[in-house]
């Protein structure tokens, strides 16, 4: 099989929450069912080239690094809009999340353009909307899907659209602290404000990427369970400190999938 | 300057400080009675009564020397005070790291009078980064100390930009004299455009030659915000850098420290603190383990060789310093049980450095707690460089506990380690008996919360050994 192709867009500047993280889970998990990878790094103002590639990921960055950033997206929006149009996974965390959109509206007024590959947009709240986080994934019509995802917000933005959610808060802020959602998923884009990393103790959205990237190489089956006993641990122990006990009927229903 | 009253120079001020220094009083000795350490209560008691209590004490002083920055602020305190204190010059200190405004005031108020009136005009504090801009409005250092400016608890700060925005504040009096870390660039800036400034740095060290993936925050210019270039790493975003247009590079090192190539060597100083003056050379003894505490012992040398402590009697004051609690603190001599902070991944990277330089088999314990103070969020573990120090550790039985043991259990997990050699253990208090149980050297590393508990409690266990 030919190598599952990893793109990590601007490491450099777009490191905050530990997103390397979310990079080595992708790999582990390819790694440990048996399929190749090759992760390639992208800095900022090297050439992006999507031929083959299965999987992008966008980090999260301080406001100057985003700033930064957001200066040279004009040279990469044509490609990413192209793919993103297509269908391509893409995983935005956090500022990450907020650079896909058409803009960041910062406490003075001034507006940082984004990539535009979706109709986003995130205004500087009055406070910073901090804590530990969980949310049930949402079905694309809006339906609970039993399925928690857990992990860590700190976030000035509000982020506004609509787009179906990621998932429903259960416990945290979301979006912007007043709609009770969290996140983003349009076509193959998964963005969330949710780091911590989000996807070691998620191996579930983990799994719903590189499920996603093989159906589009045309290899529509059902992945080889793992062992994720270490996995579910962390992630039933953040539900539990947010008072959400039920995490095991979760669990059990996931593994079984 | 002169001393003014919290409220001006009326009755009511002076009531309201003798009340506010009784209070503490009874608050400290009330906690003494306990058991408990006395380091931040009776100045939250104290500033409740008096709010302006904190300037009042401040602005006696003398000397005023402050040091700050993310990592090393305790250790640095602990070296400069063992150097600068004396029977002839005695030294007021935040001794455990108590670096808030209330660990402050509490530091002061055992040499502080009923009328309000301090015993001692000298004081050595550490003052926490996001707490630096209020006290330096109260009084202006006479010393700043800023150690590193590393990425540290996020969820706390918000972010990098965040402290450096307070220590530039922190700065901003002239007549404060600085002394920064020239290695690291976010840590130099803060000496750009200003006068009385001192830079330490470390000129030679040896290399392992490991390739090593770690977490450089700040090595872009601040001005152009092009990539740093170096010729050379130390640790971190520390090394020898400038930035490719020239806005920008690493400042001449005052005080330079040259490592030794064994253990058992001395710290090489070369000195010269005036353009106009020939160098210094002197060698002290590495009172300190680890690469990150030899930037400390250069910071606290540097300050004192600034307020005029000859080599000499730096060399008899660093014969007193102790190791502060869980700063690479040997908490038990059978097994070997050493106890060391971490608290983010700059410093987590360099103690496991430390820890990897010790070759023998050993035993790991991780107790990460989230607490406040601890940082609530934990994605810092996953900064840490632990892919190159799992290889090398020489572990083979690894623990983790703490309430976010199952978080490092995974971490290490990917980082390399087999997950059948990796148990979380669900209460602290289990924790010694468990890691001490096969009898090789221990190396504990924990979350701010957790270690003055296990300092404690490897305490009991040397008790029950002897």
């Amino acid at each position: 099989m030919k190598p599952l192709r990893i793109i990590h867009l601007f490491p450099e500047l777009l490191n905050l929450y530990a997103d390397q993280g979310n990079i080595a889970v992708l790999r582990d998990r390819a790694l440990r069912r048996g399929w190749p990878v090759d992760v390639r790094q992208v800095r900022l103002g090297e050439t992006l080239d999507l031929a083959g590639v299965d999987i992008i990921l966008l980090g999260g960055g301080s406001d100057r690094e985003q700033e930064v950033v957001a200066r040279a997206l004009p040279m990469y929006r044509p490609d990413l809009a192209h793919a993103a149009d297509a269908g391509l996974p893409i995983l935005a965390v956090c500022g990450g999340y907020q650079l896909l959109g058409e803009y960041y509206e910062l406490a003075s007024g001034e507006r940082i353009t984004g990539l535009r590959l979706v109709d986003v947009a995130t205004r500087a709240g009055g406070t910073r909307l901090i804590g530990n986080v969980a949310v049930e994934r949402l079905t694309p019509s809006g339906q609970g899907t039993g399925e928690t995802v857990v992990g860590f917000e700190n976030h000035v933005g509000r982020t506004h659209h609509e787009y179906p959610a990621f998932g429903r808060v259960l416990r945290g802020h979301g979006n912007n602290g007043e709609d009770g959602l969290e996140g983003l998923c349009h076509k193959g884009i998964v963005a969330t404000y949710i780091h911590g990393p989000l996807l070691p103790k998620n191996p579930h959205v983990a799994d719903q990427l590189l499920r996603t990237a093989l159906r589009r190489r045309g290899l529509d089956r059902p992945l080889a369970p793992l062992d994720d006993t270490f996995e579910w641990a962390a992630h039933k122990s953040v539900l539990q400190m947010l008072g959400l006990s039920d995490g095991g009927s979760v669990r059990e229903r996931l593994v079984r999938s | 300057m002169t001393s003014r009253g919290p409220m001006g120079n009326d009755r009511m001020g002076k009531v309201c400080v003798i009340l506010a220094v009784l209070s503490a009083r009874a608050t400290a000795f009330a906690l003494r009675l306990l058991g408990r350490r006395a380091t931040s209560m009776p100045g939250l008691v104290a500033l409740r009564l008096c709010p302006g209590l904190l300037g009042h004490l401040l602005r006696q002083l003398d000397a005023f020397v402050v040091v700050t920055g993310t990592n090393g602020k305790t250790t640095t305190v602990a070296l400069l005070h063992a150097i600068l204190d004396g029977q002839d010059q005695p030294w007021i200190f935040n001794d455990g790291g108590a670096n808030l405004t209330q660990g402050l005031v509490s530091a002061l108020l055992p040499y502080t009078a009923v009328s309000g009136a301090l015993r001692h005009r000298r004081a050595l504090l550490e003052v926490d980064e996001a707490t630096l801009p209020g006290i330096v409005r109260l009084r202006a250092p006479t010393l700043l100390v800023v150690t590193n400016v590393l990425r540290d608890q996020l969820d706390r700060y918000g972010e990098v930009d965040h402290a450096l925005a307070c220590l530039r504040a922190g700065v901003r009096d002239a007549s404060t004299t600085l002394v920064a870390n020239a290695d690291d660039p976010l840590c130099a800036s803060l000496g750009l455009g200003r006068d009385l400034t001192y830079y330490f740095g470390i000129a030679d060290a040896p290399q392992d030659g490991v390739a090593r993936s770690e977490a450089r925050d700040g090595a872009f210019c601040l001005q152009c915000g092009a990539e740093l270039e170096y010729t050379r790493f130390v640790f971190a975003q520390m090394g020898d850098y400038r930035c490719p247009a020239g806005h920008f590079a690493r400042p001449e090192r005052h005080v330079a420290g040259s490592l030794p190539a064994s253990d058992a060597g001395r710290l090489g100083v070369s000195e010269r603190l005036s353009g106009s003056r020939p160098v210094d050379r002197f060698d002290l003894p590495l009172t300190v383990a680890g690469l990150y505490n030899v930037y400390n012992l250069l910071a606290a040398v540097t300050a004192a060789r600034v307020l005029g402590y000859s080599p000499a009697r730096i060399e008899r004051g660093l014969g007193f310093y102790r190791a502060p609690t869980g700063r690479m603190q040997t908490v038990c001599e059978t097994p070997r049980v050493v106890l060391s902070l971490i608290k983010n991944p700059a410093g987590a990277t360099a103690v496991l450095r430390a820890i990897e330089a010790d070759a023998v088999d050993k035993t790991v314990c991780f107790v990460i707690n989230d607490a406040d103070a601890d940082g609530r969020d934990v994605s810092w573990l996953w900064d840490i460089d632990l892919e190159s120090f799992v290889p090398r550790a020489k572990c083979a039985v690894w623990w983790c506990a703490g309430t976010r043991g199952p978080d490092m259990a995974l971490r290490l997990a990917y980082a390399g380690v087999e997950r059948s050699a990796i148990t979380v253990v669900a209460q602290l208090d289990l924790v010694p008996g468990h890691v001490m149980h096969s009898g090789e050297p221990v190396y504990v590393l924990s979350t701010y919360t957790a270690l003055h508990a296990l300092s404690d409690m490897f305490a009991v266990q040397r008790g029950r050994a002897v």
